[in-house]
C-alpha cells in the first residue's frame, strides 16, 4: 500500500502494464492522477487492473483515467474502488474501451462515500466504442452514497462509431477508412492526453495511428 | 451555358418508402437554382442522394456530373469531384480538430487531382486567406470539427469549408435555418463572394429571406417528390404570397 503525506502531490503512469494492482491512502489536501493506457499488445491476453484508492484524510483530489484498446482475443478488466471516507475530497474517473474483433472488456466502477464524508464530489464516467459485433463490453458501476451533502455522478455508455459523423468527413473528401481512424483516434485522445510527459505521449498517438 | 449536373427521372427511397419520384433537372455552370417546397416534399432527400447518403437508395434514374456517372461512385469520390453540400445540421466531431480534419479534406482531393498536399505552412496559410476573405475570425482552428458552436458559428463554418475546397456544385441544404439577419448576411456573401462562372449552386429553403441575398436564375417547387413548377426569381415572391397549398 502507498501512503501520500499531507499535501503531497503524486502522478502514476501505466502504458501496456500487464497487470496494474494499486492501493493507495490519501491524506490530508494530497493529490492523485492516474493514468492507465493498454494499447493491442497480446492477441490473446488477459489483463487485469485494480485501483484502490481511499481518502482518509479531508480536502484529497484524485483522476483516474484509463484507457483499453484491444483486439482480437484480448480480454482487459479494470476495477477501479474509489472511497471517501472523509469529506471535502474530489474525485474523478474516465474509463474507456475500444474494443475489435472478439476483443472483451469488462469495467467494474465502484464509487463508496461513508455517511460522515460530506461535500464530496465524485464524478465517473464510462464510455466504450465497440467496433465489431463480435467484441464485448461488460460495465458495473457500483455507487454507495451514504452522505446527504455530496456532489456524485456518474455515466455509462457503450456503441458504435457515428455514422453522422463519418459521412459528414466522406462529404468533405475524406475517405470512409481514414474518417473511421480519426473518429477511433479521437475517442481516445483525452485521454492520451492526460499523459504529462510529451515524448510518451506523442509515442502513444504514433502508435496509436499505426495500430488503429 | 455547359452543362454541369444533369439529373434524369430520379427515384430514391428511404426505408422502402419512395420520397423522390422522378426529377428533372439540368443545372449549367455558373448558374444559382433555388429548390423550394413544403416539409416532406424531399428537398433534403435530393442532397442526400446527391451526395451519395448511405441512408437512402436510389431506385431509378441518373445523375451526370460533368459528363461522369454520379451514382456509381463513393460519397468520397462525389466530394473529390465537386459536389460540396453546405449540412442543415452539421455534425459534431469530438477530438478532431479543425486544422487536422480540414488539412485531411484539402489534402486528399489533391491527391485525386494529382497534386503534392500542402505542407502545414501552406495548409495554415491557404486557411488565413480564406477567413479573411470572409470576414470570419480566425478562433475556431484549435476547436474540435463544429463542437459547441452555435447555430450560426456552424453555418459560418460549412461556408469556410467550402471556400477551402473550391466546389464546382454547391448544395445549401436549408443553410437559414436558425441564422439571424446578420449571420444570414455573412453566410450570403461567403456564398456570393465564391461565386464563379464555373460553379453552380443548388439552394434549397422555405423562405423567400436567404433568396433575397443569394439571388436565383431558375426556381424550382418541389412537392412530393416531384419538380411540379419552375419559374424565375419572380416565382419567390408569387410563393411567399400564395404558400404551397395549390401543390401539396
Amino acid at each position: 500500500m502507498l501512503n501520500l503525506n499531507k499535501g503531497e502531490h503524486k502522478e502514476l503512469v501505466y502504458i501496456n502494464s500487464s497487470q496494474v494492482d494499486i492501493h493507495v491512502q490519501q491524506h490530508a489536501d494530497s493529490v492523485l492522477r492516474v493514468v492507465v493506457i493498454n494499447l493491442p499488445q497480446a492477441p490473446d491476453g488477459e489483463i487485469n487492473h485494480t485501483i484502490h484508492i481511499d481518502h482518509v484524510e479531508a480536502g484529497c483530489h484524485t483522476e483516474i483515467y484509463a484507457l483499453a484498446f484491444i483486439k482480437d482475443k484480448e480480454q482487459v478488466r479494470i476495477h477501479t474502488r474509489m472511497h471517501h471516507d472523509v469529506g471535502e475530497g474530489e474525485s474523478k474517473q474516465v474509463v474507456k474501451f475500444v474494443l475489435a474483433d472478439q476483443a472483451q472488456g469488462a469495467f467494474l466502477g465502484e464509487l463508496k462515500i461513508q455517511p460522515n464524508a460530506q461535500q464530496v464530489s465524485a464524478e465517473q464516467t464510462n464510455r466504450n466504442l465497440l467496433l465489431s459485433d463480435e467484441a464485448i463490453m461488460r460495465t458495473q458501476p457500483q455507487l454507495e452514497i451514504y452522505a446527504d451533502d455530496v456532489k456524485a455522478s456518474h455515466g455509462a455508455s457503450s456503441g458504435q462509431l457515428d455514422e453522422s459523423a463519418l459521412f459528414y468527413m466522406q462529404q468533405r473528401g475524406i475517405d470512409a477508412a481514414t474518417g473511421r481512424r480519426m473518429l477511433v483516434a479521437a475517442f481516445m485522445k483525452d485521454i492520451v492526453e492526460q499523459v504529462s510527459d510529451a515524448e510518451q505521449r506523442e509515442q502513444l498517438l504514433q502508435t496509436i495511428d499505426s495500430v488503429v | 451555358m455547359s452543362e454541369l449536373l444533369v439529373i434524369n427521372n430520379l427515384h430514391a427511397s428511404i426505408q422502402g418508402k419512395e420520397i423522390l419520384k422522378g426529377i428533372n433537372l439540368t443545372i449549367g455552370a455558373g448558374e444559382v437554382h433555388a429548390i423550394m417546397g413544403p416539409n416532406g416534399a424531399g428537398k433534403s432527400t435530393l442532397s442526400a442522394v446527391l451526395t451519395g447518403n448511405p441512408l437512402y437508395e436510389v431506385t431509378e434514374g441518373e445523375v451526370w456530373l460533368k459528363g461522369k456517372n454520379l451514382l456509381q461512385m463513393s460519397a468520397e469520390q462525389r466530394a473529390r469531384e465537386g459536389v460540396f453540400l453546405s449540412f442543415q445540421y452539421p455534425v459534431e466531431i469530438p477530438g478532431v480538430s479543425m486544422v487536422n480534419f480540414m488539412r485531411t479534406a484539402v489534402n486528399e482531393k489533391r491527391k485525386y487531382e494529382g497534386k503534392d498536399p500542402l505542407s502545414a505552412t501552406e495548409f495554415l496559410r491557404l486557411m488565413r486567406e480564406k477567413k479573411q476573405m470572409l470576414d470570419m475570425a480566425d478562433k475556431l482552428n484549435n476547436r474540435s470539427v463544429n463542437e459547441g458552436f452555435s447555430g450560426g458559428e456552424k453555418k459560418k463554418n460549412e461556408i469556410f469549408q467550402m471556400a477551402m475546397l473550391e466546389p464546382c456544385l454547391r448544395i445549401l441544404d436549408e443553410t437559414d435555418s436558425g441564422l439571424d439577419i446578420d449571420a444570414l448576411r455573412i453566410v450570403a456573401d461567403g456564398v456570393n463572394k465564391l461565386k464563379t462562372k464555373d460553379n453552380a449552386s443548388i439552394v434549397i429553403t422555405h423562405y423567400q429571406r436567404l433568396l433575397d441575398y443569394i439571388v436565383p436564375d431558375y426556381v424550382h417547387v418541389l412537392a412530393n417528390g416531384r419538380i411540379v413548377k419552375t419559374g424565375d426569381k419572380s416565382l419567390v415572391a408569387e410563393l411567399e404570397e400564395k404558400g404551397y397549398a395549390e401543390f401539396e
